[in-house]
């Protein structure tokens, strides 16, 4: 008797998942006359992934979120790299940033369509702020790492803010597989990046008040030089 | 006497460091004779920049296309996620081409805009490789247009940058042309009869699987 309420409990529990079944659809359709097979439960999607909550729209978000900056990172990394501006290392470091926002945009593509939903361009984040229309890529050594700075913090937040919906505490909503893969595939590396960029302006800093910032031509040439070989 | 040094000591500290405090190195003046691009061809590679960056962004669409479980076609998704870096990459070619000849001085950030892409989805593998066919001839004819509007300034004929882009970027779209093309009538041969097992062979064939 106790084996058989436990049964029953465990068919009620699982009951939400249970009844959304690829093999019943099979099953259905397999030996009926008609001529239609089109199983619409035989998909990737499992725990709720675009059915409940944002997690599903803030990946499509996330992606393209590198998608603008991977381009607002190349045309960076080009301004450094004219003849009166001259600084490679600046260059190669947003070149960089470039590289690897646009590898991340594919390979978000590449999960959201794993956890079996589609990729649309044109979804935008509910925490996205507006957008600057001022926006340029044509600032100075200092300004331009600083606005690297942000926009890598921002790309390590929203990685955050999509952890955290996906971790929420609710049936309907908790997906560790989302949390995980942003886990290992983002925010480990966002924090080096983070780091490496707030160091390099507390460098830049010091060279601008140093010696009442009769170094500062001099440094960021050096400082550029060091940025060709750690980059 | 004492409040006249205290005077002027916080005048200094008050000023010093407002005057001290430059961020950046002024611009320098460099002769400009150097820098030989015409507007009217400059511009046309601009826009090329731009096209090649909306095929990218095509490009990646039909990747996430093939990419859905219900599609499954992993062979054409990396076929096309990798024309969509190869895109990129012509792009990045014709800036570092403009920057070679003195130009991005200014006017960078309009350089690149990001839209969605046009089209989200296709019928089958065939459709895909004939529009990515039709996308390469529209490029090719961008290209060629491009090369049109530097070689016949009346001011400059810019033979380096015509070579470049015939030599460079017109032999590579012609050999992308034919490979796609070949694959399409390869692809279209074996569906003839067997529609579904045709291009789940083709599909395996493209991820560079024997089976």
């Amino acid at each position: 008797m106790k084996m058989f309420a436990f049964l029953f409990g465990c068919m009620l529990a699982s009951g939400a998942f249970a009844a959304d079944t690829c093999y019943q659809d099979v099953s259905m359709d397999c030996g009926q006359a008609s001529n239609s097979l089109a199983l619409p439960r035989c998909n990737a999607v499992f725990g709720n992934y675009g059915r409940h909550g944002n997690v599903a729209t803030e990946m499509q978000a996330y992606a393209n979120l590198h998608l603008e900056r991977s381009y607002e990172y190349l045309l960076s990394a080009s301004y450094y790299n004219n003849y009166q501006t001259n600084r490679a290392g600046f260059s190669k470091l947003f070149r960089k940033l470039s590289d690897e926002a646009w590898e991340k945009s594919i390979e978000l593509i590449k999960h959201i369509t794993k956890r079996g939903d589609t990729m649309d361009f044109a979804r935008r984040s509910t925490q996205e702020e507006k957008t600057d229309k001022n926006y340029t890529v044509e600032l100075h050594e200092l300004e331009s790492l600083a606005k690297a700075l942000d926009t890598q913090k921002e790309l390590a937040e929203r990685a955050f803010y999509i952890h955290r919906e996906a971790t929420r505490n609710s049936p309907h909503t908790h997906d560790p597989e989302i949390a995980q893969y942003l886990e290992e595939e983002f925010v480990e590396k966002q924090a080096d990046t983070i780091r490496n960029l707030a160091g390099h302006t507390a460098d830049l800093k010091k060279f601008i008040l140093a010696n009442n910032g009769q170094d500062l031509s001099l440094a960021l040439y050096l400082f550029d030089e060091y940025l060709q070989k750690v980059v | 006497m004492k409040a006249v040094l205290f005077a002027v000591a916080a005048l200094l500290a008050v000023c010093i460091p407002i005057s001290a405090k430059q961020c950046n190195v002024n611009p320098v003046n460099i002769p400009k004779g150097w820098i030989t691009m015409q507007q009217s061809c400059r511009g046309s590679m601009r826009r090329q920049i731009q096209t090649e960056v909306g095929a990218s962004l095509q490009y990646l669409a039909m990747g996430a296309h093939f990419s859905r479980d219900g599609i499954n076609r992993p062979g054409f998704a990396k076929l096309f996620f990798d024309a969509a870096s190869e895109e990129r990459e012509h792009a990045m070619k014709l800036i570092d081409y403009l920057l070679m000849r003195g130009e991005l001085e200014t006017d960078v950030t309009s350089l690149i805009q990001i839209r969605a892409p046009e089209r989200k989805s296709w019928e089958s593998g065939v459709d895909a490789l004939e529009h990515a066919l039709k996308m390469e001839t529209e490029v090719t004819k961008s290209i060629r247009s491009v090369i049109i509007a530097c070689e016949s300034d009346p001011k400059f004929n810019d033979y380096h940058l015509v070579d470049y882009l015939t030599g460079e970027f017109l032999e590579e779209q012609y050999k992308g042309q034919r490979d796609l093309a070949g694959k399409a009538s390869t692809l279209k041969k074996m569906l003839d009869r067997h529609s579904s097992l045709g291009e789940f062979l083709f599909d395996k064939k493209l991820l560079g699987m024997d089976i």
